[in-house]
């Protein structure tokens, strides 16, 4: 049983002022950068609140445990984080797991902002991947609500996702068990 | 490791009309909780080579000392079963002695000190522990409401060693007047939950003639997925 000494701390926005103190970690992974020994993709999107306004100092931290086997020189293997621009876009060039993803998440995604007092966690899937039928977590996603993880495909190794904090399309935000 | 549900009251209301930036972006659906191996076994990997010189001393970054009351800040970040969180990194930042950031969009009519950017990073020792020094940040306005003031407070941002265990949060002081006033800390639910983010001055960790002590413990989710004699 849990006693007061190890009752969970609770969270708090990170507020409008993290950049600096994350830039560290933006410059370590820009894509230019990128040293991995695999194929990669690019996923633009953009991230609205419950007006469809952009939300201009979010911060986006992908995790790719899959992908971070081909990066062992990269400062953070599998690890992105990028802040959101004024029109709340953001763009993240992440290793492609090979042979294809099959299911998994290309990549896990946590989302930092100003009024979001408590960080969401979500997944996005690729529209073209074979494995999505399969896909131990889309599997217990409502199938209405699945498509809010898929990034649609826009060319070549070119993908879009946007993430709704509100409405009909909210984008579908987990805990884990 | 495995993810209890986390009591009612204890995270914060995402929705939390009295905070007027959560009332757009907080989501209106439930987290849906799903199994997934990844997030409770595997964790992105920070080691020691992404620190820089004094990243734990926040008071060495300019040509001279800044100005304000210097102190140091340590604790321990353990989980829900009290082991350590070990090698974990630990991201911090604040606004300097007279409330203000160092960053662009901080427009406070109160003085950037050249000598104090208030950022730092470490990770978490065999213990847990982390510490660092630091200056006491100051109060500061902000356009949520009349007479909108932050109690002082740090950000910590912390990775936990699996993935599932991610954690923003903030650190106060003892015995604030502006917490009673602050929507942000008032946004939880639960008393002692709230009171939880309230550090602890030590005489203990108090450094004589240099800077006075406070203790700032954290727990972040997660357990042993076997329980302990098994």
């Amino acid at each position: 049983m849990s006693n007061a000494s190890n009752k969970i701390t609770t969270s708090q926005t990170i507020g409008p002022f993290s950049h600096e103190a994350w830039q560290w970690a933006v410059d370590a992974c820009i894509p230019g950068n990128l040293k991995t020994t695999g194929d990669t993709v690019l996923v633009t999107g953009n991230i609205y609140d419950g007006d469809g306004a952009p939300i201009n100092d979010a911060q986006i931290e992908a995790w790719t445990p899959i992908g971070a086997a081909l990066e062992p020189e990269q400062m953070i293997p599998g690890f992105r984080r990028v802040p959101s621009g004024a029109d709340g876009e953001f763009s993240l060039r992440v290793s492609l797991p090979q042979p294809a993803v099959r299911g998994e998440p290309l990549m896990y995604v946590t989302v930092f902002a100003r009024g979001l007092v408590l960080h969401q966690f979500t997944a996005v899937f690729l529209e073209d991947d074979a494995g999505l039928a399969e896909s131990t977590i889309l599997n217990q996603v409502p199938e209405a609500r699945r498509a809010t993880l898929l990034a649609r495909r826009t060319g070549e190794g070119q993908y879009h996702w946007d993430i709704r904090m509100q409405g009909e399309a909210e984008t579908v935000f987990f805990d884990y068990a | 490791m495995k993810f209890d549900p986390v009591e009612p009251g204890i995270y914060p209301e995402l929705i939390y009309p009295a905070y007027k930036s959560t009332v757009k972006r907080g989501p209106q659906q439930p987290a849906l909780r799903i199994e997934a191996p990844v997030p409770t076994s595997r964790n992105i990997v920070a080691g020691p080579h992404i620190l820089l010189p004094h990243d734990t001393d926040l008071t060495a970054h300019g040509a001279s000392e800044p100005l304000g009351e210097k102190i140091v800040v340590t604790g321990r970040v353990v989980d829900e079963d009290g082991k350590p969180v070990r090698n974990s990194l630990v991201e911090v930042w604040q606004a300097n002695s007279a409330g203000r950031y160092w960053h662009s969009r901080d427009q406070h009519a109160a003085p950037l000190d050249p000598n104090f950017h208030g950022l730092g990073k470490m990770l978490t020792d065999d213990d847990g522990r982390y510490r660092f020094v630091t200056i006491k940040p100051g109060p500061y306005p902000w356009g949520n409401h009349d007479k909108a003031w932050r109690p002082a407070h740090i950000h910590f941002s912390l990775f936990g060693n699996v993935y599932a265990q991610r954690l923003v949060t903030q650190m106060y002081f003892p015995s604030d007047p502006l917490f009673d006033y602050d929507p942000i800390f008032q946004s939880v639910p639960d008393e002692a939950a709230r009171q939880r983010l309230i550090s602890r001055f030590s005489m203990e960790q108090t450094v004589g003639g240099e800077m006075l002590g406070y203790e700032f413990d954290i727990v972040l989710r997660g357990r042993n997925a076997t329980p302990m004699g098994l």
